[in-house]
């Protein structure tokens, strides 16, 4: 049973959530448009939930596609479990597989930003013969390079080191209770603020915003280091794959130094596209002239329907 | 319980899940103190196998009292894949509690076992409702030149069909993707004067139960249900025949019980290690995995290079009524590991390596035509080390039961003569 949403969410998110279970948890997710048309699912990352894809789900629709919005496991509608181990990049793939073998999608298309691009990836190239495309926004797919703000302990390592994160992140809820709205280009209104928040304000809801940074790769031996690499090995299986970046050059968590790798690892990729006036929540600050962008890339790859 | 040292290589292709069991252990000391005499250990991991082949570690921590203070138990998935049925976790669990009852003081194993039994049967120690398809039997009636009477086996809750026909040691004929036991009928007659022809069918094809959920199948759980199979038919002596997925299925089973095999017949098959495919494997993976359903009867018609009856090509399709039960069928060219770190590719590798210590005589059939398994012969004659020459199938192709049935079988038959019955 998921928890049902609040009143004042409905005007701005009125989608119905749906469930299953993807191991042993329960994930929430939201299915809108045409049953037979092409599947996108679209990815959020740290800390935020479908919610961030609003802008995103009433265009992809009109346009013919089924859009899906899955919650990771830890983050907004989903499970909270409390278990680090439950939150790792190869708990969240498996995860995501789940939900792709269960809901039975054939040629699907992944869009991801921040975690949703390594955890979406990473599950479609378990699943690469059912991929039909991806459009990546503001993330990475690899361990060889880090930029500036990952390796740096003002703010981000000091943030969830060891005992000291648990205090930032759990009793301050640095990023759970200010992320999205701290960094909005378009300045968020409260509401919409609270909409991100308040899917961790049960205590000890919020193991996820602590694993997923101390997830990111930056040296051999960190965990989630091998099952970056493993993802960064694989990417020669998605040459026959279109995709397209789309970016925010002005996020500091990402900025395009990361789009140039990943254009590197991925050289027939499109783009990347630059959308300026938005850091790195892009979707909620440029959300529909990104997702017009997806859909024009899409009309020219793939069929509407899969 | 049988404890292992799993590999460093093993380990790192699964993932821990470690809430299966968290346990503070202060408040029965006498229990702490029985689990770290039976691990041997008060701080670590010991692992074990399951019945269900899935990997479990008991981790056992001190934190200062000088016997274990907590337990927790780890179930090991494939890395990157959903985690198996709950069902088959709940099981091995209960296996677990067993087991602690048997070597902790004051704890009635009996008592444990009609509790898990009976209690737990409320929150579903099997499959739940609705989860397993069986085909109408109507579906197979009039089948041409295939009038065996099925019979059944009950493997974990499902049933498992078979046929036999002749007498004496048993040759056991595996078929593969997308077919069933009718795929042997020309070559079940000629070979039951020699032996008892024994053809099953696979979990989720021809007449056996088929689950719906796609979790419950992997390359062990069908290696698994064939062991059982054996296993219930006491099967002894056999002469193995395998096509197609057949190969690796039977071959893994055979490296885990080789004592029950006498020889192997290997035809269009092998036993993928997570390296080299054909061309037209891929190209055959790619297809199924991006179709939502198999035209089964259009596909072993187009395939065969024997012209097939109506009724023939109806006899391959009639396992499947719809989509609902072909979650098995979609899902075999997927369960074919391709990579080294792909589910199954791993167990192979330990499967190959005992095949080559095997003394028993192979027979390698290669069909000219099949351009699936082109590769695979020259890998299956350095599997083993008494393997004879290759007979080569002219005029025939992936299915070359179908093309060619009786010479196949004509073959075997003065293979098996020539090397002493």
């Amino acid at each position: 049973m998921l928890r049902p949403k609040p009143n004042w969410l409905k005007s701005m998110f009125p989608w119905e959530q749906k469930s299953l279970q993807v191991n042993g948890r329960t994930m929430a997710y939201i299915d809108e448009g045409d049953p037979q048309g092409r599947p996108v699912l679209l990815l959020s990352g740290n800390p935020t939930w479908g919610f961030l894809y609003r802008d995103f789900i009433p265009i992809l629709t009109e346009a013919g596609y089924r859009a899906i919005a899955p919650d990771w496991i830890g983050a907004g509608y989903s499970d909270h479990p409390r278990e680090d181990s439950a939150l790792t990049l190869a708990h969240h793939i498996a995860d995501l597989v789940s939900l792709l073998d269960q809901l039975r999608l054939c040629g699907f298309v992944i869009v991801g930003q921040d975690w949703g691009g390594p955890q979406g990836i990473g599950a479609a190239l378990q699943r690469v013969e059912r991929l039909a495309a991806a459009v990546l926004m503001n993330t990475w797919l690899y361990t060889d390079y880090v930029g500036q703000f990952h390796a740096s302990p003002i703010p981000w390592t000091t943030w969830h080191a060891p005992i000291i994160g648990q205090y930032f992140q759990k009793l301050v809820k640095v990023l759970s209770h200010r992320g999205p709205t701290v960094t909005s280009k378009r300045g968020i209104t409260e509401i919409e603020g609270l909409a991100y928040h308040h899917v961790f304000d049960e205590p000890e809801s919020d193991s996820v915003v602590l694993t997923w940074p101390r997830t990111i790769p930056l040296r051999e031996g960190d965990r989630g280091f091998a099952d970056m690499a493993a993802i960064q090995r694989r990417l020669p299986e998605l040459a026959g794959v279109p995709i397209l970046l789309l970016w925010a050059p002005e996020d500091i968590v990402f900025p395009i130094e990361y789009a140039r790798r990943l254009k590197e690892l991925l050289p027939h990729a499109e783009g990347p596209i630059e959308f300026n006036n938005a850091a790195h929540f892009l979707q909620d600050d440029r959300g529909p002239d990104l997702a017009r962008a997806i859909v024009d890339f899409l009309k020219n790859k793939v069929e509407v329907k899969s | 319980m049988k404890f292992i040292t799993p590999s460093a290589e093993e380990l790192s292709l699964l993932r821990p899940d470690p809430v299966l069991i968290e346990q503070e252990l202060d408040c029965r000391p006498e229990v702490a103190e029985a689990l770290e005499k039976a691990v041997g250990f008060r701080a670590g991991r010991a692992y074990w196998r399951s019945a269900h082949d899935h990997l479990y570690a008991l981790e056992l921590a001190d934190l200062g009292r000088g016997r274990p203070s907590q337990a927790r138990v780890f179930g090991h998935w494939d890395r990157f894949e959903p985690r198996p049925p709950e069902h088959e976790i709940r099981l091995d669990l209960v296996d677990f509690c067993l087991w602690v009852a048997e070597v902790s003081p004051g704890v009635d194993p009996q008592l444990v076992d009609r509790l898990a039994r009976t209690g737990l049967n409320a929150v579903g120690l099997s499959r739940p409702p609705g989860a397993v398809m069986r085909t109408p039997e109507e579906r197979f009636s009039n089948l041409p030149d295939y009038p065996y009477e099925p019979r059944y086996v009950e493997i974990e809750g499902l049933r498992m069909a078979y046929v036999e026909h002749g007498a004496g040691d048993p040759i056991l004929m595996l078929h593969g993707e997308p077919t069933w036991g009718f795929l042997y009928r020309r070559m079940i007659p000629p070979l039951a004067e020699v032996g008892r022809a024994v053809v099953p069918d696979m979990i989720g094809f021809g007449r056996s139960d088929k689950p719906v959920q796609d979790n419950e199948y992997s390359f062990k759980s069908h290696v698994r249900w064939m062991r059982a199979f054996i296993k219930a038919l006491d099967l002894r002596r056999i002469t193995l025949i395998c096509q197609d997925w057949g190969g690796p299925i039977g071959l893994r089973t055979l490296a885990d019980m080789p004592e029950r095999f006498s020889r192997a017949v290997v035809m269009n098959t092998g036993i993928p290690d997570g390296s080299g495919f054909s061309q037209a494997f891929m190209a055959w993976r790619r297809f199924s995995q991006q179709s939502s359903e198999l035209d089964v009867a259009q596909l072993v018609r187009g395939t065969s290079r024997r012209k097939l009856t109506d009724a023939e090509a109806a006899a391959y399709g009639a396992p499947f009524p719809s989509r609902d039960y072909q979650a098995g069928a979609l899902l075999f060219p997927r369960l074919v590991p391709i990579r080294l770190d792909h589910p199954g590719a791993y167990d192979d590798r330990v499967a190959i390596r005992t095949l080559k210590t095997l003394n028993l005589p192979v027979l390698p059939v290669f069909a000219a035509g099949d351009a699936i398994t082109r590769d695979a012969e020259a890998v299956v004659r350095s599997m083993f080390k008494n393997v004879s020459p290759t007979v080569t199938i002219q005029n025939a192709g992936h299915f070359i039961q179908e093309d060619a049935g009786e010479e196949v079988a004509g073959h075997i038959r003065r293979w098996m003569e020539a090397a002493g019955g």
